[in-house]
């Protein structure tokens, strides 16, 4: 009898041990597990794969009558844009002019990627001369004022902000008011807008990056409050541009939602009945003398240069 | 079975269950640091 329960005892203590790491395994660790290469993960955007010059690059690559071969302007921008602007060195650039050591571009490359936040600092600290991002955030122009700096934003494409949600939430659309209502706190349950009755758990981006800036503007006056027991047992939703999802991660597990009504697709986003499409912008210096520059600009508003914006899978200005 | 190595067998799983269980949580850690949207909410998140 003692024996038996000495067997319990130390069985006991194994499932509990065992029934602890399969409940936070399944409740919390699966979900951060990401599938893509570390490269993907630390960078937004697998660099490799969009490479200028390369011969399996996956960019649009275009024999353009617009070469530039001396006093190159320095390009970087937004993952969600990296292939656009890639695509644009490959068509204007020099082969040598782009340097990338298998994992980063090195200083002396013509062609650089640190995303948003690193592309507005490196416009105002004079590190690059074009590049190619959403709207600046408030702190971004906070910074390049207290630099001294004027940013010019030149619109050249549209593109989708989007809302997304695993493949299997059977919501497959919202009104703008709800999402608000949703990152505002008002609504906490799926259940409330057509869904299962599960908590929302409604993610944001870090401060600075494209789509929190565009999320920002999008709930103008209403603050974002975070429901800490969503973040557990919750189904979440999310945001980003659409080209990233669709088209950079192509992941079949979430899908996007229509907002009132309408699904964020090319034709949708080009006819401007999708609410929540905006401009993309190449963003340089006023003060920027570099020729070249004004050039790239004009090149990149040619029918030339919005091929490749139109090829690439975003949408052009016309 | 001897109080002696009833308990020596209990503490034994203790410690390896409590080791896998702290393992666990660094590597949720971890994950949770590089985490994407995207990825999280694909996973059911």
């Amino acid at each position: 009898m003692k024996l038996a329960k000495q067997i319990l005892a130390i069985a006991l203590a194994a499932a509990v041990f065992a029934a602890f790491d399969i409940a936070v395994y399944n409740v919390v660790t699966k979900r951060y597990i990401n599938p893509n290469s570390e490269g993907m993960q630390a960078k937004s955007v697998e660099l490799s794969k969009y490479l200028p010059f390369e011969e399996n690059s996956e960019i649009v690559k275009l024999n353009s009558s617009f070469k530039l071969t001396d006093d190159l302007p320095v390009i970087d921008g937004a993952a969600a844009l990296y292939p656009v602007f890639s695509a644009f060195v490959n068509a204007v650039y020099p082969k040598d002019s782009v340097r990338f050591d298998g994992e980063n571009f090195t200083p002396d490359s013509a062609l650089h990627y640190t995303n948003t936040r690193g592309s507005y600092k490196a416009i105002v600290d004079g590190d690059a001369d074009l590049i190619f991002c959403a709207k600046p955030s408030e702190e971004q122009l906070a910074y390049a004022n207290e630099k001294g700096v004027e940013l010019e934003l030149i619109p050249i494409g549209r593109e989708a902000f989007v809302f997304i949600v695993n493949a299997e939430n059977p919501v497959n659309s919202l009104t703008e008011e709800q999402v608000r209502d949703i990152y505002s706190g008002k609504i906490l349950n799926w259940s409330e807008v057509g869904g299962k009755n599960r908590l929302i758990n409604a993610l944001e981006r870090n401060e600075g990056s494209g789509s929190q800036t565009r999320m920002l503007s999008f709930m103008g006056d209403k603050e974002i409050k975070r429901n800490v027991f969503a973040a557990l047992t919750g189904s979440a939703i999310g945001f980003s541009f659409r080209y990233y999802v669709e088209g950079i991660v192509g992941n079949s597990g979430v899908k996007m939602l229509s907002i009132n009504g309408v699904y964020p697709d090319k034709e949708h986003i080009a006819n401007g009945e999708y609410p929540l499409s905006s401009n993309f912008y190449a963003v340089c210096r006023k003060d920027d003398k570099n020729a070249n520059l004004r050039a790239l600009i004009d090149w990149i508003l040619s029918d030339e240069g919005q091929k490749i914006i139109d090829e690439s899978g975003y949408v052009t200005l016309e | 079975m001897k109080d002696k190595i009833f308990y020596g067998i209990l503490i034994a799983v203790c410690v390896v269950g409590a080791a896998v269980s702290a393992a666990l949580v660094i590597y949720t850690f971890q994950l949770y640091q590089h985490a994407s949207i995207i990825s999280y909410i694909a996973n059911g998140g």
